[in-house]
């Protein structure tokens, strides 16, 4: 038996240099923003301490909508192009923003429950994050389940679906009574309802959580690459065995 | 691509082929009323004997029992079809699968119109609502909701059958996405059962209508690598 070397791609090198500097940057941001949160930033007069919270919640939130927004548009791609990286990119979209919608569902009681005196209520965007997480945890679940052939495409269709779905979910769900407090960082007519130190804060914990995630967004894509060409190595050595 | 005699002439084989199998067997009418029929009978028990808050969460339960429905009976028609690869002689046999898409929708959705009109009696009489003087705005939110899940229901039904588990992960699929749809559904019946007019609950129809529609649209683009091999 012979093994011709010429028809076996080379595994993807990781490339150390991005790495160090995208976690180099990450991990600065990251500890400065929390910095901020902690102690650079007075307390809130009206809602205290807890108000603290709002700061990687609203960053989370944001974040989260980027990752389903990345899972859609890759999803598009993988559909049209057929190349693997754009599914391992939604993959690992959805993971991450799985992740951080929890991280939302977490924080928003934290706060909620000595400003609002409840952990939960049926307010419309409370319950678009829910009914989000629901989805995205079916999509996980789905490439969990389906056939190896099949799945990267089902995937793809539940990551478009579900996106489009957002716009009528929100739609459908503002027929309830609003809770959730408007949106404060950037008022009607452009100005920012926040003192200065507060944008700044809010600023890092965003910049923070978009560094964070890019940076697993990668991570998590590249190993997907390498397992999937490890798997079609390990055929590739199946077939020439069974020759 | 698209000759619109031979599609809808395609799409009509197909939907009678299924209706004819169907009205053979009975098999999915039977089973999809007698199960709507069961949940409105438990949600009763669980809700408690009150008249008064019986008939405001009505028309919540008659969807909830409606969409269990769906799921159940979408399950089976998936299976029939993937029996003996029937499913896949379909597709070899026609060049547009749109029509696949399309006529599977219209059966899907024939099945629950029938199994609703035959729960709605029964529902009216249960939890003494008067449905019969609403009964054409009632069936206009019907079709429109019926449409959009059988849509999403027809294009998950066929994704979750050929996964693994075969069918199971179908509700968790199907349920959230189906959000707008319900929410709307649900309140534009009570809305409508409270004696409002079609001209007050516009805002639902739109919403229904806009999903039905963007489903349609997204399916259609999809459906090819769904049922590719």
């Amino acid at each position: 038996m012979t093994v011709r070397h010429g028809q076996i791609k080379a595994p993807t090198a990781h490339k150390i240099g991005w790495y160090m500097l995208q976690a180099t940057v990450t991990y600065i941001v990251m500890t400065a923003a929390l910095w901020c949160v902690f102690i650079y930033v007075p307390t809130e007069k009206a809602q205290g301490i807890v108000q603290r919270i709002f700061y990687f919640h609203v960053s989370s939130a944001i974040t989260m909508f980027v990752a389903f927004f990345i899972v859609c548009v890759a999803s598009i791609i993988y559909l049209w192009k057929q190349a693997q990286w754009w599914d391992n990119v939604a993959l690992s979209a959805a993971e991450i923003g799985v992740v951080y919608c929890t991280l939302v569902l977490i924080t928003g009681p934290i706060w909620a429950r000595p400003i609002w005196g409840v952990w939960w209520t049926w307010d419309p965007t409370l319950t678009l994050t829910l009914v989000l997480w629901l989805i995205y945890v079916a999509y996980l679940m789905l490439r969990a389940d389906a056939s190896d052939a099949k799945r990267t495409r089902f995937a793809a269709v539940l990551g478009i679906i579900g996106f489009a779905d957002i716009f009528l979910i929100r739609w459908s769900v503002v027929k309830w009574r609003t809770l959730h407090p408007k949106p404060v960082v950037v008022q009607e007519g452009g100005t920012t309802g926040l003192p200065p130190s507060m944008m700044v804060t809010f600023c890092l914990a965003m910049a923070a959580c978009l560094l964070l995630f890019f940076f697993l967004l990668r991570e998590r894509a590249s190993l997907a690459q390498r397992r999937y060409e490890l798997e079609t190595l390990r055929d590739e050595i199946e077939n020439e065995l069974v020759r | 691509m698209f000759n619109s005699t031979g599609f809808f002439q395609q799409v009509i084989a197909i939907l009678a082929k299924d209706l004819r199998t169907e009205w053979r067997t009975r098999e999915i009418f039977t089973f999809m009323f007698v199960f709507t029929v069961l949940v409105i009978v438990i949600f009763n028990f669980a809700i408690g004997a009150d008249p008064e808050t019986m008939r405001k969460v009505a028309p919540g339960i008659l969807w909830v029992a409606l969409l269990f429905a769906t799921v159940l009976g979408l399950q089976r028609t998936a299976q029939l079809e993937s029996e003996e690869d029937c499913f896949q002689g379909m597709l070899l046999a026609l060049r547009d699968r749109s029509v696949v898409l399309i006529a599977k929708v219209l059966v899907n959705m024939c099945y629950l119109l029938v199994v609703t009109l035959c729960a709605l009696p029964l529902f009216s009489i249960w939890f003494r609502i008067d449905v019969a003087s609403h009964l054409g705005p009632i069936c206009l939110v019907l079709t429109l909701g019926m449409a959009g899940l059988s849509l999403v229901g027809t294009l998950f039904s066929t994704i979750s059958i050929n996964t693994r588990t075969r069918g199971l992960l179908l509700p968790l699929l199907f349920l959230p996405l189906s959000v707008p749809l319900t929410i709307s559904a649900v309140y534009a019946t009570t809305d409508l059962l409270q004696g409002k007019r079609l001209a007050d609950i516009s805002d639902y129809l739109t919403l229904m209508s806009v999903y039905d529609i963007v489903f349609l649209v997204l399916s259609l683009l999809v459906f090819d690598s769904v049922v590719e091999e």
